[in-house]
């Protein structure tokens, strides 16, 4: 007999966290979800992701597997889409990036030589940056809470996350803070902008740092079980 | 009145005995029990709980061989079947059934939610009404149509009790982003007798019959924290989109596709932020009310920024 699981909650969350996730959970219980314990002990599921899609790249040509990278205002989530996702898919196929896409998204976990985390969307629409900004506030706060809960140190996953985990709070809290001040500068009169032009320079060379972590040969793996239906 | 709740408790006593593979003497649990609670005025519990241990030494029964009560939960605790449970619970509503071998089907509830329950005609039960709270002892959970219920069998009791359950509020405001539209949303046929959505001409109960068309979407409302599956209904989506029911057909022959009304809600409202106001049900929320969301992202973000560097 099935048992009756409730739909699993998109849990807001950035990118730094998410991309330092490694740890997976999964109860004995055969068929159960899967989740990653995030660093500040969040365990998740399924993710609503507000970012920049950046690239989208057939992994290998006819694979009908896709590679896309979205960027957040702290970094960049990886993911994968391929024939098992059929809106996502029709929806990548008709979007030219660079682009703001909203992604509903299960996580899934390579266990290669390292472990890595990456989004399987389940749709992906095109969205204006007003739903960008709204994100941003939300997953700020969403990872403000867990902040403090990780602080409190009383929950059962946050203790897991501790003994897994070195945690620098500051890095959480400054990611955050950096987040915050990118929205912010969309709402800064005309003649302070050109000030901040270096700034922003500076902060691209970031996020490409950041892409240089995620190379790896997608050639030799085999995504297609990880981007089954579970 | 009491001789007669005397009887029924000598019965619940023999009967956790006899279910567990041991006989005891019901004269002897009844003379035991009116002992207790009418000359010395013990609660029933107390009183049952006494007998109970007095008869396991007795008769040299280990205590873990004789059947538990079910456990105590909360209706939110329910996700897996064929579990034994016992629940305080506020019948919400009594429906209809046709069906001889059930005797009652409806809806309970506590302060965690609703669940359907059904009590079988053969477990022999007084009648339960609306609005009165009752505890349900010894029901088992089961699943049907992915969703969960308890059923009442002869093994199970319904007592009332005098205790007032909340419900959680029917009407609730959520703010949260569209994350999913399913496939049978859009512009869609339902069936003229039953209202039933119909798949490619065929209602589900009456067959290829004929059928008229609706604008509907269901969907899912996720805030992060908690996840509402949604249902909209034309005037919903007309108040969001300005596509009502008419401008849906206009796009269905355009396109000669009835399914390019999907494709294009979609393209308008997934992965949006919404403000709504719904009454919650068995499983969706019926949205009464749903706008984009506008808020001062600004004053926000000022919020929060301030709250770090506090
Ligand atoms: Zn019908």
């Amino acid at each position: 007999m099935t048992t009756f699981r409730r739909r699993e909650v998109a849990r807001r969350i950035f990118a730094t966290e998410f991309n330092k996730a490694t740890h997976k959970l999964q109860d004995d219980e055969e068929r159960s979800p899967v989740y990653v314990l995030t660093p500040l002990g969040l365990r998740c599921n399924r993710v609503f992701v507000v970012g920049a899609l950046l690239e989208k790249e057939e992994v290998r040509p006819d694979s009908g597997i896709w590679r896309i990278r979205v960027s957040d205002p702290t970094g960049v989530f990886l993911g994968f889409v391929g024939r098992y996702q059929p809106e996502a898919l029709e929806s990548l196929l008709e979007i030219e990036p660079p682009e703001l896409v909203a992604i509903a998204a299960k996580v899934r976990v390579f266990e290669g030589d390292r472990t890595m985390v990456f989004l399987r969307p389940e749709n992906i629409a095109v969205v204006t940056s007003d739903v960008r900004d709204y994100w941003v506030v939300e997953t700020a706060k969403a990872t403000i809470g867990r902040i403090e809960n990780f602080e409190k140190g009383d929950d059962d996953d946050v203790k897991l996350a501790r003994q897994i985990y070195s945690v620098d709070l500051n890095e959480y809290r400054n990611a955050v803070k950096q987040a915050l001040l990118t929205i912010m500068e969309s709402f800064v009169e005309p003649e302070e902008i050109e000030e901040e032009i270096e700034e922003e320079e500076t902060e691209e060379e970031e996020i490409e740092d950041l892409d240089l972590e995620f190379e790896f040969e997608e050639e030799e793996w085999d995504l297609s079980d990880l981007l089954k239906e579970e | 009145m009491i001789e007669e709740r005397i009887k029924e408790l000598t019965q619940q006593i023999v009967q956790r005995f006899k279910d567990s593979g041991y006989d005891v003497n019901a004269k002897e649990v009844e003379k035991r029990l009116k002992l207790l609670i009418l000359e010395f005025k013990v609660p029933e519990s107390e009183a049952k709980r006494t007998i109970t241990n007095y008869l396991l030494k007795e008769l040299d029964i280990p205590r873990e061989s004789l059947i538990t009560e079910s456990e105590l939960v909360k209706v939110a605790d329910i996700t897996k079947p064929n579990q034994w449970v016992s629940l305080k619970v506020k019948v919400v509503q009594l429906w209809d059934s046709n069906s001889p071998s059930i005797s009652q089907v409806g809806l309970v509830g506590d302060e965690t939610g609703t669940i359907k329950f059904v009590i079988w005609a053969k477990a022999d039960k007084d009648p339960v009404e609306e609005g009165k709270c009752y505890l349900f002892k010894n029901v088992v959970t089961d699943s049907f149509a992915g969703r969960m219920q308890i059923n009442v069998n002869k093994n199970s009791e319904i007592s009332e009790i005098d205790e007032e359950i909340t419900l959680p509020p029917r009407e609730i405001e959520v703010v949260g982003a569209l994350i999913s539209i399913q496939q049978n949303s859009g512009l869609i046929r339902r069936c003229k007798t039953c209202n039933r959505v119909m798949s490619k001409g065929v209602c589900p109960i009456h067959g290829k019959v004929e059928g008229y068309d609706d604008l509907r979407i269901k969907g899912v409302i996720d805030d992060g924290e908690n996840v509402y599956e949604v249902v909209l209904n034309e005037q919903n989506i007309k108040n969001l989109t300005g596509i009502g029911l008419k401008e849906a057909k206009e796009i269905a022959e355009e396109f000669l596709d009835r399914t390019a009304v999907l494709a294009e809600l979609k393209k308008r409202l997934l992965g949006k932020y919404f403000k709504l106001v719904g009454d919650r049900g068995e499983r969706y929320l019926i949205v009464k009310n749903i706008e984009f969301l506008r808020i001062d992202v600004k004053k926000e973000v000022e919020k929060l920024i301030n709250s770090l560097e506090a």
